[in-house]
C-alpha cells in the first residue's frame, strides 16, 4: 500500500506558516498583533514611553550643554516584541520544513515502504498543527478579548470565556472535533492525525522534569491512596453491577477495566484476558469516551465554581475522569497558563495507569472463576506484557532531572533564587535602606515584637518544619539592610511573609518586594520545557479531538452504558468530595 | 476520524504496538530534554 498522497497542501500550509512569520518580523502584523495580545502591547508601550522619555531628556540636556545630539539609541525590546518574535521563530522553523518536504513529496515518486509511511505522516502533523498556531495565537487571545469586553460592558455580570474555559485547550479540542465531524478529516492529513498520542505520550514523559522530589513524594502517596480506593473500588462496582445486571463476564470485565484504570488503553489491554469481542471493546469505548468528553468540559468550570487550587482540581480531575488524554485536557483547560494543575493530575494518571498490569491480573483471575470453561493464563507474562513503558520514561526523566541533568535541580519551578546574579542597579537605595531599618527598630521594640511572635505562629511561617522565631526576621532584616540584597532563599522566604504583616512600613514592604525580585530568575532551560510541554499536549489535544466522532460515541449504549454512567458518576462526586474535604494546597 | 483503513497501527496510532509507540515517545522526549539543554 502506498500512503503518500501527492497534493499540494502540504506546501501551501508551510507557504501560511512563512507568510505569517515573515508579517511578525516585519512590523505589518502590529496593528493585529496589538488587539491580539493586549497585555504584552501595554508593555510595549510603556517600554516605548520610557524610552522616548529618555531619549528627549538626552537630547535636551546635550542641547543645553552646547554638545552635539547623542546617537539615536536602539529601543530595549518589550514583551510584545518578545511575542512576536517567538512566534516568528517556531512557524518559520516548521513552516520551512513543511515547504521542503511537500516540495520533496510533489516531485517524489512514492514507493512502498517505510520512507513512503514516515513521508505520508507529515501533513497531517502539519494539519495539527497550523489548527493548534491558529487556535493558540488567534482564536485564544479573540475570545479572552471579547470575555473581559462583554464583562466590562456590563452585558454580562461574568466572564463567559473563564467561565466556560473557552482558552487554546478547549478551543483546540473543540477545533479538532469540528474538523473531524463537520468538514471530515481531508484524506492528505488521515495517516498524519494518528501522531496525537504520540505527542501526549512524549509530553508527560518530558513533564517528568519539573518535579521536585519533596513534590513528588507528597504528591505520590496521596495519589496512591486516592486512586487505590477509587480504581480499585469502581472496577469493584461494575463487576458488582454487571453480574446483578446480567452482563456477560467478557462485558463485565472489559467495562470495568475501561470505567476503572485509564480508559480506552485499559479496555483494549483487559479486552484479551476476558476474552472480550470487537462489539463489546466498542461498547466500552463509546461509554468511556462520552462520559469522559462530558467530565473534560464541565469539571473545568466546577473546579472554577468551587474556587478550587491546583492540587486540589489535578487530584480530582486525575482521579474521576477515565482517559488519560481527557485528565490533560481537562487539567490544561482549567489552567492553561500554568503547568501546575497539569502536573498534579498527571502524577494521579500515571498511579492510576501503574494500577492497569494489576487490575488485567485481577481480572484474569476473576474470569478464570467465573467463567466456566476458562483456560488457564500466564499471570507473569500479563504483568510484563501490559506494563507502560513511557511511565519508566517519565520516571527516568525525573531521576535524571533531579539529579541535575538538564538544569540545577533548584530550577525545576522555572524560577531560580541566586543573590550572586543581582545586578549592582537593583541593590536596595538610601531610602529603601532607612525604611527598612526604621521598621527593624519598630519591631523590635517590646509591644511590636509580640505582634511579630503572634504573627509567625498564625501564619505558620516555617522553613523545613521548623518554625521561624522574631529572632530570625531581625536577622534577616540586618543583613538585607547590610547585604543591599537577599543572600538567601530563606531569607527572602521569611522577609517576604514578614511582609505580608498588616502595618508594615510601604516603604519596607516595597523594598522587600524589590529585593525578592532581583534575586529570582528566570530559568531558561525549564521555560523551554514548559514551551515544549504546552505545545505538545496542544497538539495531541487537537488529536484527541478528531477522535471524538458521532460514530464512537454512538457506539456506547445498553447496559454498558447504564453501569458505566452510574459507576463514573460515583467515581467523580465521591472523589470530588474527598478532595474537598481532606486535600489541602500545597503547590 | 477519516473512514481511511492502515495496513500499519491501528486508528489511534501508526505504531504497530503501543510499546513501540512508548518507545518513541521515550526517544523523542529525550531529544527535546537534551536538544534544550544544549542549545537553550
Amino acid at each position: 500500500m502506498i500512503y503518500t498522497i501527492k497534493s499540494p497542501a502540504l506546501l501551501i500550509i508551510g507557504i501560511l506558516m512563512l507568510v505569517w512569520g515573515g508579517l511578525n518580523t516585519s512590523g505589518a502584523l502590529d496593528g493585529v498583533q496589538s488587539y491580539l495580545q493586549k497585555s504584552a502591547y501595554g508593555n510595549h508601550m510603556t517600554v516605548k514611553a520610557k524610552f522616548d522619555f529618555e531619549a528627549r531628556a538626552a537630547t535636551e540636556i546635550a542641547a543645553a550643554e552646547g554638545k552635539p545630539a547623542p546617537a539615536v539609541m536602539k529601543m530595549p525590546a518589550s514583551s510584545f516584541d518578545a511575542a512576536k518574535a517567538d512566534q516568528a521563530r517556531i512557524v518559520n522553523m516548521f513552516g520551512g520544513t513543511f515547504l521542503l518536504i511537500g516540495l520533496f513529496t510533489l516531485l517524489w515518486k512514492p514507493k512502498q515502504g517505510d520512507l513512503d509511511y514516515f513521508i505520508s505522516v507529515v501533513p497531517g502533523i502539519a494539519f495539527i498543527l497550523l489548527i493548534v498556531v491558529v487556535v493558540r495565537w488567534v482564536l485564544d487571545p479573540i475570545f479572552g478579548n471579547l470575555g473581559r469586553a462583554v464583562q466590562d460592558a456590563g452585558i454580562l455580570s461574568w466572564n463567559f470565556a473563564r467561565i466556560f474555559n473557552l482558552n487554546h485547550i478547549v478551543l483546540g479540542i473543540l477545533a479538532g472535533i469540528i474538523a473531524a465531524n463537520v468538514f471530515k478529516i481531508p484524506a492528505w492529513a488521515g495517516n498524519g492525525v494518528r501522531t496525537a498520542r504520540l505527542g501526549l505520550k512524549t509530553g508527560v514523559i518530558l513533564l517528568g522534569t519539573l518535579y521536585s522530589a519533596k513534590e513528588l513524594a507528597q504528591l505520590g502517596v496521596l495519589s496512591v491512596v486516592m486512586i487505590g480506593i477509587f480504581v480499585l473500588g469502581s472496577v469493584w462496582l461494575v463487576l458488582i453491577m454487571g453480574k446483578r445486571m446480567q452482563c456477560t463476564n467478557s462485558m463485565t470485565g472489559v467495562l470495568s477495566a475501561g470505567i476503572g484504570v485509564c480508559g480506552v488503553s485499559a479496555a483494549v489491554a483487559a479486552a484479551p484476558v476476558v476474552k472480550a469481542t470487537a462489539e463489546e471493546i466498542a461498547y466500552t469505548i463509546g461509554t468511556v469516551l462520552i462520559w469522559g468528553v462530558g467530565c473534560m468540559f464541565l469539571f473545568p468550570t466546577v473546579g472554577h465554581l468551587l474556587e478550587m487550587g491546583p492540587v486540589q482540581f489535578g487530584a480530582w480531575a486525575g482521579t474521576g475522569i477515565l482517559n488519560s488524554a481527557q485528565v490533560a485536557g481537562a487539567a490544561l483547560a482549567f489552567d492553561p497558563n500554568g503547568i501546575e494543575t497539569l502536573k498534579v493530575a498527571e502524577i494521579f494518571n500515571i498511579t492510576r495507569v501503574l494500577f492497569l498490569p494489576l487490575i488485567v491480573l485481577w481480572l484474569a483471575a476473576w474470569y478464570m472463576k467465573h467463567e466456566v470453561g476458562a483456560e488457564k493464563i500466564n499471570l507473569t507474562q500479563v504483568v510484563i506484557s501490559k506494563f507502560p513503558l513511557f511511565v519508566l520514561g517519565f520516571i527516568g526523566m525525573f531521576a535524571m532531572s533531579t539529579m541535575g541533568v538538564f538544569a540545577p535541580a533548584d530550577h525545576y519551578q522555572g524560577k531560580y533564587f541566586s543573590s550572586a546574579e543581582v545586578k549592582q542597579d537593583k541593590l536596595l537605595s538610601g531610602k529603601a535602606l532607612r525604611a527598612l531599618d526604621g521598621e527593624l527598630t519598630r519591631l523590635r521594640g517590646a509591644e511590636d515584637a509580640q505582634v511579630l511572635s503572634k504573627f509567625l505562629v498564625e501564619k505558620t511561617v516555617v522553613i523545613e518544619s521548623h518554625r521561624v522565631t522574631s529572632e530570625e526576621v531581625y536577622k534577616a532584616f540586618v543583613e538585607l539592610i547590610a547585604n543591599k540584597k537577599m543572600m538567601t532563599r530563606d531569607q527572602s522566604y521569611i522577609l517576604f511573609a514578614v511582609s505580608k504583616m498588616e502595618g508594615l512600613d510601604p516603604g519596607a514592604k516595597g523594598a522587600i518586594d524589590n529585593a525578592k525580585k532581583a534575586a529570582e530568575f528566570d530559568s531558561k532551560v525549564i521555560t523551554a520545557y514548559r514551551d515544549w510541554l504546552v505545545w505538545l499536549f496542544g497538539f495531541g489535544l487537537v488529536g484527541l479531538g478528531m477522535q471524538i466522532t458521532g460514530k464512537s460515541l454512538k457506539q456506547a449504549g445498553g447496559m454498558p452504558l447504564i453501569i458505566g454512567g452510574t459507576v463514573g458518576t460515583v467515581k467523580a462526586v465521591g472523589s470530588l468530595i474527598v478532595v474537598m474535604l481532606f486535600v489541602k494546597e500545597f503547590i | 476520524m477519516s473512514k481511511q483503513n492502515f495496513e500499519r497501527g491501528s486508528s489511534l496510532s501508526i505504531f504497530v504496538s503501543d510499546r513501540r509507540e512508548d518507545l518513541t515517545a521515550l526517544i523523542f522526549a529525550f531529544a527535546i530534554a537534551f536538544g534544550v539543554m544544549l542549545t537553550v
